[in-house]
């Protein structure tokens, strides 16, 4: 009983950081339509803008998200207006195309400066532990909870309350009916992949003090974060973070009962499972 | 000059004589050249063509992104050499298990994913693909995990009492790696100019179109991927033999399968020799890449002094270049040549005549999202 | 126009690749990029220390330079080049297991020496191979020395295996379950990871419910890094914990004093160990590369020595070659080196293993009693 609660618990908090990826993806979908197959490696640059600031200045990692959060942004929206923005119209497939050869391109010109030698970042609180109600507790890892609970609030007070994030709803919603109510579509757009490549980034951060980082790590969080959007909805935020709880219990608790080899077929299946029985996902779609 | 490409109906038909030229050299080219070295190049070069060709058929002409082809790939090259190294079946028979087994893959597949649409369809791919990886990293028993199979010896080819060949050097692997090639070119060749290919073509520009008009989507895509799957799993019995060791990460993993997307895409998707195009750039791209061609060529020609800090970073880093090179190749591609290097080309030669194959249309805004 | 037709020149002359003089060529494949690059490097460095000292000696050789990115099939594609292409005297390298493994083969096939420097996986010299030899001791030493030392230290009955599904993991871990067997100690937990997974929590906590005297560990750096982490987070308290070589052993993992302390780990070479020119060799390698080497990089270093001593010796010539490795005998600073067949083993060099401690941050050879310089400390304290 222990051992499942000890899991689940900390699937919890593993999800939490799954969770902030998913959301970010699927912003960019909601308002884009554009699959974002590019997602993990803008994760994997956060990890490396926190390692610099890190190892240039010294300035602690969760510290450091805010320099990380504002500098991703305007990555996002750079990438935007140069890349993604030329195949907005494009078949999807195209869409697909450029993001992968994207994110093949950011990922080994990071190899490429800095060498595809594993960086790990250790902090006095690296391996340290909260108890709570006789479960030990990651203390990294609670801390990102607390800060990925903090930005999801934010940011859905914002896409509820403020005039742009209501706009960026409507387009999410329709493009064209916004654009005919004199929304800047365009703005929009470079807005939504800003703020998805952002919470992105900032969920690598959240994650450095806990894992490794190196070029290819971006790989393993897009298909997640692809299974926890499915299942949450595509272009639903609250869907976003429920999937990435989900999907961080699974893994955890497949890797306790069944192997740790086999935890990732879990997800995958319940991916599988998703996209035929219920496409839209637990909460629907276009809905932020 | 004579007329090379000839205009029939819409689709490229290539005159026959300077493709049996081309054949015969290709032929008598190990005769030519003794070097080993050369033979490899010859034979990844076939491979990468067979794996764009191949496909090709359900990519490029049926257009359904499957980028979870490495499955089939896997699938073929595990089940044979399983067979020949833990059953000592010759693998002229286990390569029939590996066809079977491939075709039953992909109607699993298709059942499972040809419900879904557009990018629905691409993620699902890549999520059995994952599975099938991950199945066969973890049952040790049977496929040997991590370690993957070493193959000790493949049982030398006889016609009665004569030996064709022992396998033991790489001109038997050359050929069979040129009929492996020549095949997926004529296999895409048939289809194309098949009804066949042209339901797929009506079912890749607009399935629901297609399907009013009386083509059964799932029946035509299941074929096609069937086709497709068959001569994936084919490279990869080819694959596993020649290079004698096959584990779960070089023939089962994603990247394995956006490679066979690339070689497609950069070459010129839907289009019979857009593969070969692909191939042609990426195979010498990626070895000359590896082997510091490019840093001793401009050493050498003095534009660069190696001894100079540009000169020492190129040599330390260009070799390690060449993914980037695909994915900066990608992004090009997408953006300004669509139809690839083929038909980009075409289009420079053709000089303003109208373009000779068609382009699919560009969807204004919205995703289907799933069927 | 000149620098276009010198270009074409260039071009013309690479490619049927002439060598310019009868220069004697070694080639060294190795994990210069991808995941094993850290490693890989000491392996780099090691040589680069052994291309000085051929040149103060006189002795003129050309390294020919591969890497196989980590990749079975790429190390076998850069085999390839260096046997037909560049006509290369012998051959020291690749460094994973699974590289190592499949370039044994065409060394064979092609008759080319092949010295195997680090790579743990036995199979490598157990196919009766005779131009492979290998220098480094196979993993069943790896577990056996840490089984040993245990033993001797205390009375551990049961043990948990958590190692990464690879060639490497797999072949040491299954060393280790087979020696177990044999010393009575038994198995309560088998956990294969894939690596790369940020976390291993629940299987931590899975091996930490089923109480283990032992926890045995195949891992590389950073997950080494990360499973000590979370080891400490879930409170994993066993007698021991043992590590399988490659990421227990490097200055990175040992300067997280938090994680490190008192993990027990075998190596091929350690250097405090009294082998002639040890130590230099150590305080020459952090002079120059500013950091401590591994036993990657003595390994390396050592089998770079022996190869290309003994080409130039033999003139290049590849035959030649084989049969002075054969028959020969070197000592350096991994003590004596002999190719021998024994036990199924052919050309394999009969390394002894030590057993390093980290106490407080530094490695310390404990065992076996003749190459220890300390006393380890057991059981494992807790965190």
């Amino acid at each position: 009983m222990r051992v499942l609660l000890q899991s689940a618990a900390s699937g919890i908090l593993i999800g939490g950081v799954y969770a902030l990826v998913g959301i970010g993806l699927t912003i960019i979908y909601g308002v884009m339509r554009v699959i974002n197959f590019a997602h993990g490696e803008l994760l994997m640059i956060g990890m490396y803008f926190t390692w610099i600031i890190f190892t240039v200045f010294g300035v602690d990692p969760f510290l450091s998200i805010l320099i990380t959060i504002p500098g991703m942004f305007l990555f996002g929206a750079l990438l935007q207006k140069v890349l993604i923005n030329r195949v907005l119209n494009a078949l999807p497939q195209n869409q697909i195309l450029l993001t992968i050869g994207l994110g093949l391109v950011l990922s080994n010109l990071v190899m490429l400066i800095y060498t595809s030698d594993y960086k790990i970042i250790t902090t006095g609180y690296s391996s340290s532990t909260l108890s709570l109600a006789g479960l030990r507790l990651s203390t990294p890892l609670v801390i990102s909870l607390v800060i990925t609970s903090a930005i999801t609030t934010v940011l859905y007070l914002f896409l509820l309350k403020t005039d742009t994030g209501q706009a960026i709803r409507a387009t999410a919603q329709d493009r064209d009916a916004a654009q005919l109510m004199g929304i800047n579509v365009k703005r929009m757009s470079v807005l939504a992949f800003g703020i998805g490549t952002a919470l992105a980034g900032t969920a690598g951060a959240l994650v450095s003090p806990t894992y490794y980082i190196f070029p290819q790590v971006g790989g393993a969080f897009t298909l997640k974060a692809f299974v926890i959007v499915v299942l949450g909805g595509m272009g639903s935020v609250v869907g976003a973070t429920l999937g990435g709880i989900i999907i961080g219990i699974t893994e955890s608790l497949a890797a306790v009962y069944i192997s740790s080899g086999m935890k990732e077929v879990f997800v995958y299946v319940l991916f599988l499972l998703v996209l035929l029985f219920k496409p839209s996902g637990l909460l629907g779609r276009s809905r932020m | 000059m004579p007329r090379i490409l000839a205009k029939a109906r819409g689709f490229t038909v290539l005159a026959p004589l300077p493709i049996l030229l081309l054949v015969a050299a290709l032929v008598a080219f190990p005769r030519l050249v003794a070097s080993p070295y050369a033979l490899h190049m010859m034979i990844l070069l076939f491979l990468s063509v067979a794996m764009g060709e191949s496909w090709n058929v359900i990519g490029g002409y049926c257009g359904q992104y499957s980028v979870g082809h490495a499955a089939y790939f896997g699938v073929g090259s595990y089940a044979t050499l399983m067979l020949l190294q833990y059953k000592h079946l010759a693998p002229w028979w286990g390569v029939w298990i590996a066809i079977a087994a491939a075709l039953v893959v992909s109607l699993v597949i298709g059942s499972i994913c040809f419900r879904l649409r557009g990018p629905y369809f691409v993620l699902a791919s890549i999520a059995v693909a994952e599975i099938i990886r991950l199945i066969v990293l973890n049952w040790k028993q049977f496929t040997n995990g991590a370690e993957g199979i070493l193959l000790v010896d493949i049982p030398p080819l006889k016609l009665g009492q004569t030996v064709i060949t022992d396998w033991l050097a790489k001109t038997p692997f050359y050929y069979l790696g040129l009929a492996l090639a020549l095949t997926t070119l004529l296999v895409n060749y048939l289809v194309q100019h098949s009804k066949l290919g042209y339901c797929l073509q009506a079912i890749r520009e607009d399935q629901d179109a297609a399907h009013s008009l009386g083509i059964n989507p799932a029946f035509y895509k299941n074929v096609a991927l069937a086709i497709s799957a068959i001569f994936t799993a084919l490279s990869g019995v080819f694959y596993g033999l020649y290079i004698g060791f096959i584990d779960p990460a070089s023939v089962l993993a994603v990247d394995l399968s956006v490679q066979m997307v690339l070689i497609c895409i950069i070459g010129g998707i839907g289009t019979n020799f857009g593969p070969v195009v692909g191939a042609l750039v990426l195979v010498p791209l990626s070895e000359a890449l590896r082997s510091n061609l490019f840093s001793k060529l401009l050493f050498t020609a003095g534009l660069v002094k190696e001894t100079s800090r540009l000169g020492a970073f190129l040599k330390e880093n260009l070799a390690h270049a060449h993914v980037l090179i695909y994915g900066i190749l990608v992004v090009v591609v997408i953006l300004f040549m669509p139809d690839g290097v083929l038909g980009f080309t075409k289009k420079l030669l053709a000089r303003g005549a109208r373009p000779l194959s068609p382009k699919p249309s560009p969807l204004v805004g919205g995703l289907d999202g799933p069927a | 126009m000149q620098t276009f037709l010198r270009a074409a020149l260039a071009l013309g002359l690479a490619l049927p690749s002439l060598t310019s003089a009868q220069s004697l060529k070694i080639g060294v494949i190795n994990s210069v990029t991808g995941p094993e690059a850290p490693i890989g490097e000491n392996l780099t460095n090691g040589i680069k220390l052994a291309e000085e000292d051929l040149a103060k000696r006189g002795t003129k050789v050309e390294l020919v330079w591969e890497d196989d990115t980590g990749k079975p099939q790429i190390a076998m594609s850069a085999m390839e080049k260096l046997a037909t292409r560049d006509g290369v005297a012998g051959v020291v390298g690749p460094y994973t297991s699974a590289s190592a493994n499949a370039v044994a083969k065409l060394a064979q096939r092609y008759q080319v020496p092949l010295l195997v420097p680090a790579a743990a996986k036995e199979e490598i010299t157990r196919q009766g191979y005779e131009w492979v030899y290998r220098l480094n001791a196979p993993a069943n030493i790896y577990a056996q020395v840490l089984l040993d030392a245990v033993t001797e230290l205390g009375k551990p009955k049961t043990i948990a295996f958590v190692y990464e599904n690879t060639d490497f993991g797999t072949s040491t871990a299954d060393a280790g379950k087979k020696y177990a067997e044999k010393k009575g100690i038994k198995m309560v937990a088998d956990e294969p990871y894939s690596k790369g997974s940020p976390d291993y929590r629940s299987t931590l906590m899975k091996v930490k419910s089923l109480n283990p005297d032992l926890v045995f560990m195949v891992s590389y750096v950073v997950d080494a890094i990360l499973l000590m982490r979370q080891a400490r987070e879930v409170g994993l308290k066993p007698q021991a914990f043992l590590g399988g070589g490659a990421g227990f052993t490097t200055t990175q993992f040992a300067s997280d004093k938090d994680i490190s302390n008192l993990v027990l780990t075998s190596t091929q070479w350690a250097d405090d160990v009294k082998w002639p020119g040890a130590s230099e060799f150590a305080q020459r390698y952090k002079a120059k590369f500013g950091k401590e080497p591994t036993y990657h990089a003595a390994c390396a270093y050592a089998a770079m020595m022996i190869m290309a001593d003994t080409a130039a010796k033999q003139s290049g010539d590849r035959k030649k070659i084989r049969t002075a490795l054969a028959s020969g005998s070197w000592k350096g600073i991994m003590g004596d080196v002999k190719f021998e067949n024994y036990d199924g083993y052919t050309n394999q060099n009969k390394h002894p293993m030590l057993v390093l401690q980290i106490q407080k941050g530094n490695y310390v050879a404990v065992y076996p009693p003749e190459f220890a310089t300390k006393k380890a400390i057991y059981p494992f304290a807790g965190w």
